[in-house]
């Protein structure tokens, strides 16, 4: 016996820390070459018949995988292109399973071989082999321009090429991160792109992507549609079902809801809350939603006064009544957050944290105590930056408000539009706002480079050293038990220093119409449609 | 006449460099930049600051506005900054017929139920007929359009399911088709324009029937219809060229929401997204092409004064 499984040990962590209620321990190996036996490509040609029409409300900045920074871009170049890994939800837990490779094993801890499937063919008809793969990976590390992505794959050391379908990836540290980064939902790094229109088209592949996916792009119409075909020669046999595919790009919600109840449109791929009621009461659709791996929270500038002052945070952390937010800004629909790490990833996030004693909660004596100790005694004035963004819009700093004015803060609520928000934020040009990081499926990207104290999305500036070596530590800790409690350290630093308010964990839903079957709900925002078709 | 046309088509120009000018401006002055906005959050500096300058976005304003308007009239519109779309495409020949449609629907609409009404407000002065219509008017210039698009696609489109949602058809494809998707929003955007239409043909009408010419048709013995509708409702016609042409700016302003509300691929959206994203190229083809809209009308309306009253006819 030399060595340990690397195989089974990140199997089983990742069958283990992604399960949504049960912890299915030892299956986990089973779970990841489950999928390696799955079929010849071609030999079974799909019958595709019906032509599916859904809303895409949200702005789709591009269809390059590698550039987009949009989860509304994502689920449709999902519909395009396939990765190295696909994230697979059975209802229960989240796994990550090879996608166009055939089998995924671990040498050692810090190499990965992959052996891809024979035949597969990108929409071009170029093939999908090893050089491709290589391609688009080292198109995202070090490709001109750079892509946004490509911090993931900055442990990546060499790329080999064993044979035209075998590649070997190894990493400078056993990369806990791995299959999150190749597959997760804002990041895009392990999607395969064909090399040829790359060549092709440069800088605006983004408009003529060329996947190996079930579906293949036949054109975008901006501010209309985006139209997708069926690829009849998609490598999972039987797929996919439907013939023709149709994002309405759409701007109002609530007219894709009218068009979805007069059978213009078959779907939306998300539907916000404040319509949520109206779809629950319309018969003849399915809502399909659950807390996804998100949280909000009212951020305060760290950098500055007044709250430079962790007295005055901590205030604020503990006067935020969650219960009113969730029903007043959520329409009832979040789930009170006490820490960041969100339900989905269940083996992080503690069924009983409400008990628990640890995170923050609404407790308006504890921080009219903690009010007291602040430096400031006055009656202080905080700009709150706000913008007609997120799910929920400006609800939320109006909800908040009344409630810092509790402790002597007056907030001043400050409306800007997106653009000028986005700008202050990144800035760091504000005294409060609020924010939500979504789609997370690992609790590294949950808090380390949100916090991280030269984290570049730490808008807040909140600094806490022993945070970072916890964060960093955890990394490259295999082990769910090992690196559980470092996460729980880290996190319980960020609450009692309140570098952030914590708000909520939200639903993110989806909508299609009952003619509609066969959509596989993934709580990472995705709208996969191979398995889909029409009645 | 060609004098005057070509005096204000020089006109025309200056006045386009001028708002070329402004709005480039004003839209850099804006903060907020495209870069950060297509990064995402997931971006390193490295990678923002490549991308600016592969997009010509570090250099010096002026010298932004100079390659843009060297290239511009040159007819090259540029690419999209972020989805990286032919703007000339996209703009003239995919979003500028959408809103010239949904521009001409609602004129349409404006004049054939707003003049009608107004006629028959004024003949039927201070009856029922003209009080409801007046309240019908009022109502209308205070509506706001979204709200009315909402409800009607509620009633019409929904409960009913008369008529499409949302989404365009190119009449000059399916003639028919482009009419049932334009009836909708096209009464959207028109409500404002029948309601002052009509309280306009009310107002000059019955001051043209109180003219001579009006008094000396009718003691010919001429019948009260052609009466009305030949010699009255001719002699408003000036008036009411004159206002449609200076309210075409109102009327374009308003396809910005009725696009939005019935999901139209129109200038008013595509200047909407424009904006937000700070497309700055794709906003400055939507402002050249809507003035150059404004004032090509305008001058159209000029030009037609001396078909409209013959005492304007230039005397050879």
């Amino acid at each position: 016996m030399t060595g340990i499984d690397h195989k089974k040990v990140l199997a089983q962590r990742l069958s283990a820390r992604l399960g949504r209620r049960a912890v299915l321990k030892g299956m986990g190996a089973g779970l990841l070459t489950a999928t390696a036996a799955s079929g010849v490509p071609g030999i079974a040609r799909a019958q595709q018949s019906g032509h599916l029409k859904i809303a895409s409300i949200k702005v789709i900045d591009t269809l390059d995988p590698h550039f987009t920074g949009f989860l509304s871009a994502i689920q449709i170049i999902n519909n395009i292109h396939n990765g190295l890994l696909k994230i697979v939800y059975d209802g229960e837990n989240v796994t990550f399973e090879p996608d166009l490779a055939e089998s995924w094993d671990l040498e050692d801890d810090k190499t990965h071989v992959f052996k891809l499937r024979e035949g597969v063919m990108f929409h071009d008809g170029t093939p999908c082999d090893a050089e491709a793969v290589k391609f688009s990976l080292l198109r995202v590390k070090e490709g001109e321009p750079a892509s946004p992505h490509a911090w993931k794959l900055a442990l990546l050391d060499t790329i080999d090429i064993v044979d035209p379908l075998t590649i070997k990836l190894t990493f400078s540290e056993p990369y806990a991160f791995l299959p999150v980064a190749l597959t997760g939902s804002t990041g895009r790094a392990g999607t395969i792109v064909s090399p040829a229109a790359v060549q092709q088209y440069g800088a605006d592949y983004g408009r003529h992507p060329v996947g190996t996916g079930p579906f293949k792009f036949v054109s975008w119409k901006e501010n209309d549609a985006i139209e997708l075909e069926a690829n009849p020669d998609y490598f999972e046999p039987g797929m996919p079902k439907l013939e023709r595919v149709t994002f309405v790009l759409m701007n109002e919600a609530s007219t894709a809801l009218a068009a979805l109840m007069a059978g213009q449109i078959d779907g939306m791929t998300d539907c916000p809350m404040q319509l949520v009621d109206q779809v629950d009461a319309f018969p003849n659709a399915t809502l399909y939603g659950e807390i996804e791996g998100n949280y909000t929270f009212v951020g305060m500038n760290c950098k500055r006064a007044p709250f430079d002052d962790i007295n005055l945070r901590r205030a604020v952390a503990w006067a935020l009544d969650r219960e009113t937010i969730v029903q007043q800004a959520y329409f009832g629909r979040a789930k009170k957050a006490y820490t960041p790490i969100s339900p989905p990833m269940t083996s992080f996030y503690d069924p009983d944290i409400a008990t628990s004693g640890r995170g923050q909660w609404f407790d308006l004596e504890k921080a009219k105590a903690f009010r007291a100790k602040a430096a400031n005694q006055g009656e202080i004035e905080a700009t709150y930056v706000m913008a007609e963004r997120g799910p929920v819009g400006t609800r939320i700093a109006q909800t908040v408000a009344p409630m810092l004015a509790q402790i002597g803060i007056k907030a001043k609520l400050e409306l800007v539009e997106p653009a000028t928000w986005l700008k202050r934020r990144n800035e760091s040009d504000f005294d409060l706002y609020d924010f939500e990081w979504v789609a997370d499926l690992d609790p590294d990207e949950t808090i380390y480079p949100e916090f991280r104290s030269d984290g570049a999305w730490n808008f807040g500036g909140w600094v806490n050293t022993e945070f970072d070596e916890l964060c960093a530590q955890a990394q490259v800790v295999l082990d769910v038990e090992e690196r559980r409690p470092l996460y729980y350290k880290a996190e319980d630093l960020l609450m009692d220093e309140a570098g952030i308010a914590i708000m909520a964990h939200m639903p993110i839903y989806k909508v299609f119409s009952n003619k509609v079957q066969g959509f596989e709900y993934i709580p990472a925002d995705l709208v996969n449609l191979h398995t889909v078709s029409l009645a | 006449m060609l004098r005057q046309a070509l005096g204000k088509i020089a006109q025309t120009l200056v006045v386009l460099f001028f708002v070329s000018v402004a709005s480039f401006g004003l839209l850099k002055l804006a903060p907020g930049d495209p870069i950060q906005i297509m990064l995402g959050s997931e971006y390193s500096q490295e990678s923002y600051e490549q991308l600016t300058a592969q997009l010509g976005l570090d250099q010096p304003f002026l010298a932004q506005y100079a390659d843009w308007a060297l290239r511009f009239v040159q007819g090259d519109w540029g690419t999209s900054y972020v989805a990286r779309t032919d703007i000339y495409t996209y703009a003239f020949k995919e979003a500028l017929p959408v809103t010239l449609t949904l521009a001409s629907f609602s004129l349409a609409f404006a004049i054939l139920i707003g003049v009608p009404l107004g006629v028959i407000s004024a003949v039927k002065k201070d009856t029922a007929f003209d009080a409801g219509s007046a309240v019908l008017a009022l109502t209308g210039t205070a509506f706001p359009s979204f709200l009315l698009g909402i409800l009607l696609i509620w009633f019409f489109a929904v409960k009913l399911q008369l008529f499409p949602v949302m989404g365009y058809i190119s009449p000059w494809q399916d003639f028919w088709g482009g009419i049932y998707h334009m009836i909708l929003p096209g009464l959207t955007l028109s409500t404002y324009f029948i309601a002052m239409i009509t309280r306009l043909t009310r107002a000059t009408l019955i001051e043209v029937m109180e003219q001579p010419y009006i008094a000396a048709a009718r003691a010919r013995g001429e019948p009260s219809w052609r009466v009305i509708w030949v010699h009255g409702v001719r002699n408003i016609a000036m008036p009411l060229v004159t206002i449609l042409g200076l309210q075409l700016g109102t009327l374009l302003q308003g396809t910005v929401l009725t696009e939005t509300v019935f999901n139209l691929p129109g200038i008013g959206q595509m200047l909407t997204s424009a904006v937000l994203g700070r497309e700055y190229m794709v906003v400055q083809a939507g402002v050249m092409m809507t003035a150059t809209l404004f004032i090509g009308v305008n001058l159209l309306v000029d030009l037609s004064y001396p078909f409209l009253d013959p005492r304007l006819r230039a005397r050879k």
